[in-house]
């Protein structure tokens, strides 16, 4: 099993600290107040915006030895698909992991700017398909569909796109999407159909990634507690005679020594008016529940050193996960630091325990 | 207004030259698999045919085009993905992208386009269509019918635009709803796309000239289409607003009109016959009043090339050298500038010229041809063409 590393892209803005206060680096609007003094020149003008850092953070990425990146969808930010065409040509090798829901439109039209991705990245990229926000949050986006709609919506939508992506022709008639004689052709035939990454914790959305992931990520939780999922979703899978990978989506804060990690983890919280109060955030070893910022969208945080966060990383590796998608706030600094004190060190780890075994 | 041109983006391959489809960019024309120079083969020398279109679209800004078009057909290469692929590696390129409205989701139309107006600094522009109809619709998975698919088209853009400075913005309409919607800051602060709409359906003039920017049409004869361009303006004068009018239109310029035409009789001399005998039928089966413009306005026997000059430097058969439109220009430097003036008179204010092959034909109409075309300078009045 090979394991990989994705790191995520924060397109919305990113925060140093932990009030969170997110900014957008490089970004100047109207209305901000310049950051020089009038004594200072500034060369910098608007020439710059926030997609200038993600540019950085997508290089710092490929750099400190990623093996992709999640171009978050996040309904305040730039649209990520966008985002992973201007960063396409500025990496060789990461992964382009784009995240964005089934309501965005035509499945059939979707496959063919995948096609298009494939090609020009040597098949780098990669779906993750999300269920959106409440229904007010929908319908704010042009989405009328039903809560119950959503995952048989997500399920056509793959449908379809592996449908035209594999076979021509391809048709299909469902309840929200419908192609008749689809499908490519010429150099457009036979691109590998972007790996399927779906999540959820319902009995519905294990049932659908059961038949249409590629990869199911798990949201952060105690090794242990995962377990019993991988065990219950390889089961159903089976079932369909498929077997899917798992990921899990967890932040990760590491230091040099545990009390450097504890001690910035504390400032975090209080800086973001979180302080621990009465519920320990301790949920397990080295993890930290109701920790991440919003904006990362991670049920938890491992909280340690390197070679604690390793550790823990390398114990998700033993129970059957395979897709690490990492944050830490500033994503910029922090791929660096996670690049070059963790990674080397899991991988490492995991390599020794598949040459024992073998 | 001054003239705007723009360029063209071969978003299915070209050959290298008019003269023959032999040897082919891109990995569209079979027999070519084994070529791997850069942007020429599928991409097992680590190029691919992005690396392509980023020269033609470098060549075309250095050339002083304002940027291109960039066709969506079943069988090409994406707009959007080209467009956002090519944003940092350009400067002043502007991306025409064609799309049918009908396949994305308005508020992720605005937002994608908000991301890649940020991406470029303002350089995305839109080419709203709306889709020939026919076999070809259902295979992009449509299957509303032609003149409700410019209903949507109308309601589409209504929605984007609605969204577009931040709400927010409730709408009900029969394709899209919304409630309070609105872009996010800072994406709400960018520039409206530019709006080149094609379309020569009645049902496409209405859906126009309520929004489009420009009125965008192949080149016809020059009398059809002067009637067209004063239908439309005709039509958006009623309104209250504003349009101009854009042509595409295929060129071939050389320093004197015998090479020109030297190099159309050699390209014709190399057509398929099969595909010259279909060329004379009625093509192929589309709801598309558009098309069938063009394809009333060419000759139906055809011996040699010159059957198919249907004015003073027009040609009628570019369609057989390469797909696409059918009628384009013919002839020397000055004649081509001359004749583009021509269409600036009967109510051309923006040109999208295309020639073969696209690299190298970028540096020579922009430096022997544009600078030959007078244009409408700053300021001048636009007459109305009258009959
Ligand atoms: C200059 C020009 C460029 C066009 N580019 C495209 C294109 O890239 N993709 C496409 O599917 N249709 C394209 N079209 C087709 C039309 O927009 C339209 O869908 C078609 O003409 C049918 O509409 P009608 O029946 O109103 O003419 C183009 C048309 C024109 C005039």
């Amino acid at each position: 099993m090979t394991i990989e590393f994705i790191w995520q892209l924060p397109t919305s803005g990113d925060g140093r600290y932990g009030d969170a206060g997110q900014t957008r680096r490089g970004e100047r609007t109207a209305s901000s107040r310049p950051p020089f003094t009038e004594g200072v020149s500034d060369p910098r003008g608007d020439r710059f915006n926030f997609l200038d850092h993600l540019h950085q953070i997508a290089r710092a990425a490929d750099l400190a030895g990623f093996d992709g990146i999640q171009i978050q969808n996040d309904l305040e930010g730039d649209e990520s698909w966008i985002v992973a065409g201007y960063l396409a040509r500025s990496s060789r090798r990461l992964k382009l992991l784009t995240e964005f829901e089934a309501s965005r439109g035509s499945a059939v039209y979707a496959a063919k700017n995948a096609v298009s991705f494939q090609r020009f990245t040597g098949g780098r990229f990669a779906w993750q398909i999300s269920q959106g926000g409440d229904a007010a949050l929908r319908r704010r986006h042009g989405d009328y569909a039903a809560d119950s709609e959503r995952l048989p919506r997500i399920g056509e939508f793959v449908e379809v796109a592996r449908g035209v992506l594999t076979q021509s022709p391809f048709s299909f008639k469902g309840q929200f999407f419908e192609v008749l004689d689809g499908g490519f052709n010429g150099p457009l035939a036979n691109h590998p159909v972007p790996l399927i990454y779906l999540s959820g914790n319902t009995p519905e959305a294990l049932r659908l990634s059961a038949r249409s992931a590629d990869v199911h990520i798990l949201d952060a939780a105690p090794a242990e507690e995962l377990k019993a999922s991988v065990a219950t979703l390889q089961g159903l899978a089976a079932v369909q005679g498929r077997r899917i990978a798992f990921g899990l989506r967890i932040d990760v804060l590491a230091r040099e020594t545990e009390d450097e990690a504890v001690h910035d983890a504390q400032r975090f919280l209080a800086q973001s008016g979180r302080a621990v109060g009465s519920t320990d955030p301790v949920v397990g070893p080295n993890l930290w529940a109701g920790f991440a910022t919003a904006q990362t969208g991670a049920a938890a945080s491992l909280v340690g050193s390197y070679g604690q966060v390793a550790e823990r990383l390398t114990k998700y590796a033993d129970i059957g996960i395979s897709s690490f998608v990492l944050a830490a706030i500033p994503h910029f600094e922090e791929a660096y630091r996670i690049g070059e004190q963790v990674l080397p060190v899991v991988r490492s780890r995991i390599a020794t325990q598949l040459s024992k075994a073998a | 207004m001054t003239i705007d041109i723009f360029w063209r983006i071969p978003t299915h391959g070209e050959p290298s030259s008019h003269r023959s489809r032999k040897p082919w960019r891109g990995d569209w024309f079979p027999g070519n698999d084994n070529l791997t120079k850069p942007g020429l083969s599928g991409g097992e020398d680590g190029t691919s045919y992005i690396d392509y279109l980023a020269e033609i679209a470098r060549a075309a800004e250095i050339s002083g085009f304002q940027g291109g078009l960039i066709p969506s057909f079943p069988s090409t290469d994406e707009p959007w993905v080209i467009s956002a692929f090519l944003a940092r590696e350009t400067k002043t390129f502007r991306f025409m992208i064609p799309f049918q409205p009908g396949f994305l989701n308005p508020v992720v139309a605005a937002r994608k386009t908000a991301s890649l107006q940020r991406a470029t600094g303002g350089r995305a522009l839109y080419n709203i269509i709306t889709g020939g109809g026919g076999p070809q619709q259902l295979w992009w998975g449509d299957s509303v019918a032609h003149d409700d698919r410019y209903a949507r088209t109308t309601e589409f853009l209504d929605v984007v635009r609605g969204v577009w400075n931040g709400g927010p913005f409730s709408y009900q309409g029969k394709f899209y709803q919304v409630e309070d919607a609105g872009l996010p800051d800072p994406l709400s602060a960018e520039e409206f796309p530019e709006i080149y709409f094609s379309g020569s359906s009645d049902a496409a003039l209405a859906s126009a000239s309520k929004h489009a920017d420009y009125y965008l049409s192949w080149l016809e004869p020059f009398d059809a289409l002067r009637d067209k361009f004063n239908r439309v303006k005709e039509r958006t004068d009623v309104l209250g607003r504003k349009i101009q009018c854009a042509v595409r239109v295929d060129i071939v310029a050389r320093p004197t009109e015998e090479e020109a035409w030297e190099e159309i009789r050699r390209g014709f001399d190399n057509i398929d016959p099969a595909a010259l005998a279909r060329f004379q039928g009625t093509g192929e089966r589309s709801e598309s009043v558009g098309a069938a413009r063009q394809r009333d306005f060419r000759p139906t026997t055809i011996n040699s090339y010159k059957d198919l000059i249907i004015e003073p430097n027009v040609w009628s058969g570019f369609s057989l050298l390469r797909g696409g439109q059918t009628q384009g220009i013919v002839g020397s430097y000055e004649q081509v500038a001359e004749r583009l003036d021509d269409l600036v008179r009967l109510g051309a204010d923006a040109f999208i010229l295309a020639s073969t092959p696209h690299l190298e034909e970028a540096y020579r109409v922009g430096e022997e041809v544009l600078p030959l075309v007078r244009g409408r300078p700053s300021g001048s009045a636009v007459l109305r063409a009258v009959g």
